[in-house]
């Protein structure tokens, strides 16, 4: 089943922490049950925003690889 | 020897690429994240290197050889390092290895690093190392596994002390060790290498770095200098330089085999200017405080030089500052 985000935030290309920071302050502001989409070609931020989410509440789906280096990170506010 | 620094500075950038050990992440996640994987990587990296230096400086293969303390150099332009970091996006070695996966700000960052680096070492700035006094010396009847210049030694716990330097290497690394195994480390799904396996292979990079160079641990800061003088103003290249080089070229290949090279730009045109001010600053303060997050944290820690201790400290709280005036501020 193809989930609908209710918003996208794209960090490709940002540099360090960039991706971390506006990936948490975006599931800050959001109401329980809302999704994120987290559009990003950062391997090292990929890897760290997993736990990095769940401390403001967000849990990570899923992550897909959607091109070179670039990757769909799905979270889903608590 | 040129091909020895050319294959050392492949290997690491290798490591670096695989284990995306980045110093500004791991100081930052520690403190505002909760995140200590990166820091147990380096943890592990200076275990290695602690008992791998004084083993091989024992057996007579190298000679120890801690950077120089200069109190206000390593306090001043360490703060200024620190902050540079988190504006450049990355540490010394973080910036120069993410060239190799294609990042635009980090050639820049890199690049301007280099060349304020190289101004305070060389060039039109150096009159302002005269500012911070001359380095704080110790002076041994025997200085032993330590390199002396004119009988002078810089300093390091153990040889201020006056005691073998052995004992204060086991007793850094137990403590080291307890840390390692008695604290949970912050769990990451990683494509790469993990915490152990990284801080291990930066381990065993940085003994074989010290092995080849005899009297020089690895670093960064020297190698920017190097490669653009020797670029520019004709300079003969040397084995630092050609870890640079190496990291590069080290990382790119590691990128392209695991699919994670990609050109990569900011949507804002103001993070180029960022990450410019970012260079500069970790220039002009690992150019001054002798030595940057690899010369002073991965190699110098290992020393327990007396300088590095201090210039880690400043690193901390300058990155500690930047990243809260940066993100954190409201």
């Amino acid at each position: 089943m193809e989930i609908r985000p209710n918003y996208v935030l794209d960090v490709r290309g940002e540099v360090c922490p960039v991706p971390d920071v506006e990936t948490k302050r975006k599931l800050k502001t959001m109401k329980s049950g809302e999704i994120l989409e987290v559009l990003i070609d950062y391997p090292l931020s990929k890897e760290r925003i997993p736990q990095g989410a769940k401390e403001v509440g967000g849990e990570v789906l899923g992550i897909e690889e959607i091109g070179p280096s670039e990757w769909k990170i799905i979270i889903k506010k608590l | 020897m040129l091909w020895q620094g050319l294959i050392i500075g492949i290997l690491f950038g290798i490591v670096l690429q695989r284990s995306r050990m980045c110093f500004n992440s791991a100081i930052r996640d520690i403190k505002f994240n909760k995140d200590n994987y990166l820091v147990k990587m380096a943890v592990v990296a200076i275990l290695i290197q602690t008992l791998g230096f004084h083993l091989v400086a024992s057996l007579g293969w190298i000679k120890l050889n801690p950077e120089p303390l200069i109190p206000l150099a390593q306090i001043i332009g360490g703060f200024l390092f620190g902050m540079g970091m988190v504006l450049a996006g990355g540490c010394a070695s973080g910036v120069t290895y993410r060239i190799g996966e294609g990042y635009i700000t980090a050639i820049l960052a890199g690049l301007s690093f280099g060349i304020s680096a190289a101004a305070v070492r060389k060039g039109a700035l150096n009159f302002i190392n005269s500012w911070f006094g001359s380095p704080i010396t110790v002076t041994l009847q025997d200085p032993g596994i330590y390199n002396a210049v004119d009988g002078k030694i810089n300093p390091t716990i153990a040889n201020v002390l006056g005691i073998n330097p052995w004992i204060i290497a086991i007793i850094f690394s137990i403590l080291l060790a307890i840390y390692i195994f008695g604290v949970k480390t912050t769990e990451r799904k990683v494509t790469g290498l993990n915490w152990i396996q990284g801080g291990i292979a930066l381990g065993i990079v940085g003994i074989l770095a010290y092995l080849s160079q005899k009297s020089y641990a690895l670093g960064i800061t020297g190698g920017w200098v190097n490669l653009l003088g020797g670029t520019v103003a004709g300079a003969p290249y040397n084995w630092k330089g050609m870890i640079i080089l190496g990291i590069i070229i080290g990382a790119f290949i590691s990128a392209l085999i695991s699919k994670e090279f990609k050109l990569r730009v900011p949507k804002d045109p103001k993070t180029y200017l960022q990450v410019i001010l970012g260079g500069i600053l970790m220039g002009f303060g690992a150019g001054v405080a002798a030595g940057c997050n690899i010369g002073h944290i991965l190699s110098g820690i290992p020393h327990l030089a007396l300088s590095s201790i201090l210039a880690l400290i400043f690193f901390v709280l300058g990155n500690w500052f930047m990243y809260w005036y940066l993100y954190e501020r409201r």
